[in-house]
């Protein structure tokens, strides 16, 4: 194990080892060669050159749409969209020709990409500078979705989508990325993609999460296990397609279900996890299961106050599962 | 529709048809046998396109077709001679493009019948034609969406220094989209090696080019793009031809893309269930006479390059093959039910 690194940096990591190990891969995004907003790609236009880390005209549809192109003829395309804000004007190439050209196509066409995405609240970004849009996306098969909460996490999928063969959203936490460090294995590896992890065992309940709400959920976790109610947190990594097998044991385990997030509530993930349960683990449930989640308004508000009643914290969190944990 | 050519580009600029077709001249490299074989291309896109209209009156498939009829010589002009393995991105009125790449016509009426012997295996609807193993890409109907896709080809292509090119293909509508100016504006900044034709039938569906774009030509649009636009006749297949090779020239030589403003005109609806009303009559019938395959025909028959008998035969070889891909398609089975949860990922 080396020092311990940050989210971003494992981020960074995972992108210098993969374009030492693939010659097609190339990274096409706005500010990149300079290292990027946030510093994810330190360092990469240096040592692998600008014709491999491409700063691209301020048009993010033109990013998609070039690297789902490459890709058909051999390249292994890495987009980067600075923050998830930003992504609708490149909507239609992820939804319609990401998404759906190898289906129309019937296999004959084999788009493949990865798309790094910057995503999330909660340090004061503002309207636009705050969106997790994931749930968009969700809505497209096609496509598939991650989203890590750990540095871990953060290196072994990029890696995993970067060497995968279909199209991935890969969504990163601004709030994540500096706020842990975890020592990483020397050695290569992936984390596979459509699997969740059970981050903290438990009895009572559990805590389907995923992004920087998983830190937040252990850390409600930890305050509940002093009130002596002992919770699951299954962070669910992948959110297309969801690890179903994970979420029902850990459901049928339990007894009881809440569903963690910091986007908007009403169509969310939460709601797909929930009917997953519902359907196939309704005689198991003690309770209904208990969405926690970011509020139905348009966008997180940028003045402190409001910026803090939008985001999830500890507290809320708590407050929510003791309900839960009660009823 | 007063037009100019990009006086950089110094392309030649007809407004009007000539009066005699011979003028148009052959550029000097085609012989008599290219000559004969850009007439069979051509003679071969208007039939397989005059029978799918018909099958689907016919009632013999389902959705929708559009048309290209009278606008083949911006697919014969621009594809003829290229290779294999240049990439095509298609709009919905592209079809024919498939028949100058050398598609059989099987493969095209199988398209239409959404059966299992399709490319596309019955996945995506008649005109949205592709086809991987002549690197055509089965286009979205999100309009100029498959500019961006193609110019990412072009993309891929010069990354890894290969000389093959990409032709795009869409209408004059297409040309106010977002997706359109992202995707051109990328291709001038890398240079790609790409061929951008846009297809001014002066109508998009039934909204008229005055109310479509305000710039005097759409080629005057590669100014923008630091690209060479140039406007040519698009119902006069040899002229298109010219044009084509020239950016064919600067696409494989890394020179960067050009933009290509044919002027032709679509005979029929928008698609087969649209009568084309707003369409006055008088200016359809001025169009029809400038049919670019009756235009290419009395050339090479003023040339003594084409008989009637030679005339009598390649439609008949034509009709042959046409007629032996309907008999094949219409006993072809529909795909397997089980097939529409197929092809979502790679790694299922």
């Amino acid at each position: 194990m080396g020092q311990p690194v940050t989210y971003i940096q494992a981020i960074n990591q995972a992108m210098h080892e993969e374009f030492a190990r693939d010659p097609k891969l190339f990274i096409l995004g706005e500010d990149i060669a300079d290292g990027g907003v946030f510093r994810a790609t330190e360092g990469l236009a240096h040592k692998f050159g600008e014709e491999r880390v491409v700063d691209s005209p301020l048009a993010e549809a033109a990013i998609i749409g070039a690297c789902t192109g490459a890709s058909l003829v051999g390249m292994n395309p890495l987009a980067e969209i600075q923050f998830a804000d930003f992504i609708t004007p490149a909507m239609d190439q992820i939804v319609q020709n990401v998404a759906k050209l190898r289906y129309r196509s019937a296999g004959a066409f084999e788009p493949h990409l990865t798309i790094r995405i910057c995503t999330g609240g909660g340090v004061g970004g503002g309207l636009y500078h705050s969106q997790e849009n994931a749930a968009w996306f969700a809505h497209e098969p096609g496509l598939k979705i991650v989203y890590p909460s750990t540095p871990y996490d953060a290196k072994g999928l990029l890696k995993a989508c970067l060497r995968g063969k279909d199209c991935y959203l890969y969504f990163e936490h601004k709030k994540l990325y500096r706020s842990i460090k975890e020592e990483l294995p020397d050695e290569d590896y992936t984390v596979p993609v459509g699997k969740a992890a059970v981050r903290r065992e438990g009895t009572d309940l559990s805590i389907f999460t995923y992004g920087y709400m998983a830190q937040v959920s252990l850390q409600a976790a930890e305050r509940m296990a002093e009130k002596g109610v002992n919770c699951e947190v299954v962070d669910l990594r992948t959110l297309l397609p969801l690890d179903k097998e994970t979420i029902l044991a850990s459901a049928k385990k339990t007894n009881k279900v809440a569903v963690v997030h910091e986007d908007k509530k009403t169509m969310g993930i939460g709601a797909e996890v929930a009917s997953i349960i519902q359907e196939e683990a309704f005689d198991y449930l003690d309770a209904p299961v208990w969405r926690v989640c970011g509020p139905d308004v348009p966008i997180m508000p940028f003045s402190p106050p409001l910026e803090e009643t939008f985001m999830l914290n500890p507290d809320k969190v708590v407050r929510e599962l003791e309900k839960l944990a009660a009823y | 529709m007063a037009g100019k050519g990009n006086k950089a580009s110094g392309a030649a600029v007809k407004e009007k048809p000539r009066p005699k077709t011979a003028e148009a001249g052959a550029p000097d490299e085609l012989n008599k046998e290219q000559l004969l074989e850009m007439y069979t291309l051509l003679f071969r896109c208007r039939l397989v396109d005059e029978r799918a209209r018909l099958l689907f009156r016919q009632g013999k498939f389902k959705g929708n077709f559009y048309s290209a009829v009278g606008q083949e010589a911006t697919h014969v002009g621009t594809l003829y001679g290229c290779r294999r393995s240049d990439w095509v991105g298609p709009s919905h009125r592209d079809m024919v493009a498939a028949v100058v790449k050398g598609v059989p016509a099987r493969d095209i009426i199988a398209q239409l019948y959404a059966c299992q012997a399709s490319p596309d295996r019955g996945k995506t609807t008649p005109a949205h034609f592709g086809h991987k193993d002549y690197n055509i890409i089965t286009p979205s109907s999100t309009i100029a969406a498959q500019w961006q896709l193609v110019t990412g080809v072009a993309f891929g292509l010069k990354m890894q220094s290969k000389d093959d090119i990409c032709f795009a293909y869409c209408g004059d509508g297409a040309t106010s989209t977002g997706a359109w100016h992202e995707a051109v504006n990328f291709a001038g900044v890398h240079k790609l090696g790409i061929l951008y034709v846009v297809q001014n039938n002066l109508w998009a569906e039934s909204v008229p080019l005055r109310l479509q774009s305000a710039a005097k030509t759409l080629a005057d649009k590669a100014v923008g793009y630091g690209m060479p636009g140039v406007v040519v006749d698009g119902n006069d297949v040899l002229a298109v031809y010219r044009v084509a090779q020239e950016a064919i020239r600067r696409a494989r030589a890394g020179d960067g893309p050009t933009l290509i403003e044919c002027k032709t005109y679509r005979w029929y609806g928008h698609s087969e269930i649209d009568p084309a009303k707003y369409r006055p009559k008088e200016e359809v019938e001025e169009w029809k006479k400038r049919d670019p395959l009756a235009r290419l025909e009395k050339h090479l028959g003023e040339e003594k390059i084409l008989t009637d008998e030679k005339k009598g035969k390649i439609e008949a070889a034509i009709k042959k093959e046409i007629d032996e891909a309907v008999e094949f398609v219409e006993k072809s089975p529909y795909p397997d039910p089980g097939e529409t949860f197929q092809h979502v990922y790679a790694e299922e």
